[in-house]
């Protein structure tokens, strides 16, 4: 008859240890996740409307990717008040940066070479957000069918439009 | 179809071809109903503030300054001998020479002069309000836009006026005045606005920077696919509340601004405003720019303001000399009119009333010629004059005097709308000072 040995005992002793050990100290493993979600898609919390200043410093660097200066500011501001019709008086002021040196603009050939990339980072620059697959297909189609469309006329109806006017 | 259907579907049908070519932009079916006395109304907003002691009572400096010198110094306004002797309010070293009349025939001679109207207000821009609004809201706040409607908004709903045929001329962007083209009343508001420019900003150094190189667009290739890009845009907004609406200028109208601005900026460089003959203020190159605006869009009605004369919170000389040039600038005004401006000459009524008047008592600034200045909150600041001449309008006539006052500056509202023939729609729409009349019923 075999007997436990103390020898014996320290090994069995050891096992349970170790058993004990690996079982006790498991946790559990959550992974969390998130849906992906398009943040730059949705344009319904823009409610505030933009100052003269906010929307010609906003203009200028989307136009020409630099900043105006304070002073510059006030006297556009000026402008804009000194004219009735504010919608009207950003057209003249729009067109009058369109015509000065060093805006920004792609080339009807840069448009043309990928209608639908031009289309996205024209929504991202000036409406910090990307279009609907709706707004995408009317665009698309706005460019195919009328050859004048060139990308100032688009630079300038984003510039023109109420949403730009609101962040 | 039953014979019934067809009937009424037929007669439906039949007043719609009737009815169609009488809907006017504004949206009403026909246009209003009262005669036009004038086809034109020039306001002129005089000019910041105006005692009647040396305005129509031509006193000079013997009531202010404790002196005997009296007279006229508003010679194309009024009748009357000018100052003999202390001469300041000329141009020159210390204002000696006196700025030639430009009128052949006084102001007072070819209209009605109103010796003494009441003022509803001592301050300027519930004065300024008063007389575009005829009414004095008591929460009329001081950067807030009009809160009854403006005679803009009622000739333009009541008088199916395009945009462009109605214009306030401000002398700057300051004090509130570019808010006064529209109200934001809710039954009228910015779709009934005036057109507006604060032309020694717009076509000034600022101006000449950021609006005088604008690129022309061509209307159809280039104007029409920008503007319907921009309505797609537009629609595609999922915007809950207010989004700023325009004046309701057509495409045409702001082509034609823009054009007009164009001009301007050419005239500016070259020198040839139609500005007065003597403009060494602002006041005076506001007038020459409504000149231009006149004789390029011929308005039904054309507001002017100026405000030089309010100065005399701390400079009697220079509010004397304000007011001459505020009167050099009326004279050329209606003398432009008359011959610079066919399509108005003789069919035309110009106006002219203070918003407010000012002081009996002066403050204690004195100024280079140790006169005493005059600020405007008491009961003297209530007392104004007013005047028009023109078309449909008596003769060298004057009603009422010191002491005998009739009219109210609210009056002007429903006189405008006389004029032009909506004084019914405006009398009825119930928002004018109680007592307010036309001017032509207090004579």
């Amino acid at each position: 008859m075999r007997t436990f040995t103390t020898r014996h005992r320290l090994a069995t002793g050891c096992f349970l240890f170790a058993m004990l050990f690996m079982s006790a100290c498991k946790k559990d493993l959550f992974i969390y996740e998130v849906d992906p979600v398009d943040l730059g898609q949705f344009d319904g919390a823009k409610d505030r409307e933009k100052s003269n200043q906010e929307f010609a410093a906003i203009l200028h660097a989307n136009l020409f990717q630099t900043a105006l200066s304070p002073n510059d500011l006030y006297k556009i501001d000026q402008c804009i008040q000194s004219i009735g019709d504010k919608q009207l008086a950003r057209e003249v002021m729009i067109s009058n940066f369109m015509n000065k040196p060093g805006v920004m603009i792609p080339t009807s050939e840069e448009m043309q070479a990928d209608v639908d990339a031009f289309i996205i980072a024209t929504y991202n620059r000036f409406l910090v957000r990307n279009p609907t697959e709706a707004e995408k297909t009317w665009f698309r189609n706005m460019i195919a069918s009328d050859p004048n469309v060139t990308p100032e006329l688009i630079y300038f109806s984003f510039a023109l439009s109420e949403e730009y006017l609101f962040y | 179809m039953d014979r019934r259907k067809f009937i009424q579907r037929t007669g439906a049908a039949a007043a719609g071809l009737f009815a169609a070519p009488y809907i006017l932009p504004s949206g009403r079916l026909f246009a209003a109903s009262g005669a036009q006395l004038a086809e034109h109304v020039v306001l002129v907003m005089f000019a910041g503030g105006v005692r009647q002691q040396e305005s129509v009572l031509q006193r000079y400096i013997a009531d202010a300054q404790n002196d005997t010198v009296e007279g006229n110094i508003l010679y194309n306004m009024l009748d009357g001998a000018p100052p003999s002797e202390k001469i300041v309010y000329g141009t020159g070293l210390g204002g000696i020479d006196p700025i030639q009349s430009i009128l052949g025939q006084t102001l007072q001679q070819q209209g009605t002069l109103f010796r003494e109207m009441r003022a509803v207000s001592a301050g300027h821009y519930s004065g300024l309000n008063s007389l575009l609004q005829g009414n004095t809201a008591a929460t009329q706040g001081l950067q807030q836009k009009p809160l009854n409607p403006t005679i803009f908004e009622y000739l333009r709903r009541h008088g199916g006026f395009p945009a462009t045929k109605t214009w306030f001329v401000g002398n700057t962007i300051g004090n509130s005045v570019p808010l006064l083209n529209h109200s934001i009343h809710p039954n009228y508001g910015s779709q009934y606005g005036a057109n507006f420019f604060a032309p020694n900003v717009t076509f000034g150094p600022a101006g000449d920077q950021y609006l005088s190189d604008a690129k022309v667009y061509h209307p159809e290739d280039q104007l029409t696919p920008i503007y319907e890009m921009k309505a797609f845009l537009d629609n595609s907004f999922e915007h809950v509340g207010h989004v700023p609406s325009g004046l309701g200028n057509t495409p045409e109208e702001k082509q034609d601004i823009k054009a007009f601005m164009a001009e301007m900026f050419t005239k500016t460089q070259n020198g040839t405003i139609a500005h007065p003959p003597v403009h060494d203020s602002g006041d005076l190159t506001t007038v020459g720019y409504a000149c231009e605006v006149m004789k390029w869009f011929k308005p039904a009605l054309t507001v002017v303001n100026m405000s030089g004369v309010d100065g005399c919170h701390s400079s009697f000389t220079g509010y004397l000399a304000a007011m001459h040039r505020a009167d050099h600038a009326v004279g050329h005004l209606w003398d432009f009119i008359q011959n610079q401006v066919p399509g108005m000459a003789g069919n035309t009524v110009i106006i002219a009333v203070p918003e407010c008047g000012r002081n009996a008592e002066p403050n204690a600034i004195l100024d280079q010629n140790d006169w005493v200045s005059f600020d405007h909150s008491d009961s003297n600041s209530m007392r104004v004059f007013g005047m028009m001449a023109g078309a449909s309008v008596p003769g060298n006539l004057s009603v009422g005097g010191e002491g005998n006052q009739v009219g109210i500056v609210t009056d002007v509202v429903p006189t405008i709308a006389e004029i032009l023939g909506v004084k019914n729609e405006v009398m009825g729409a119930g928002m004018l000072e109680p007592g307010t009349l036309s001017l032509f019923d207090r004579i």
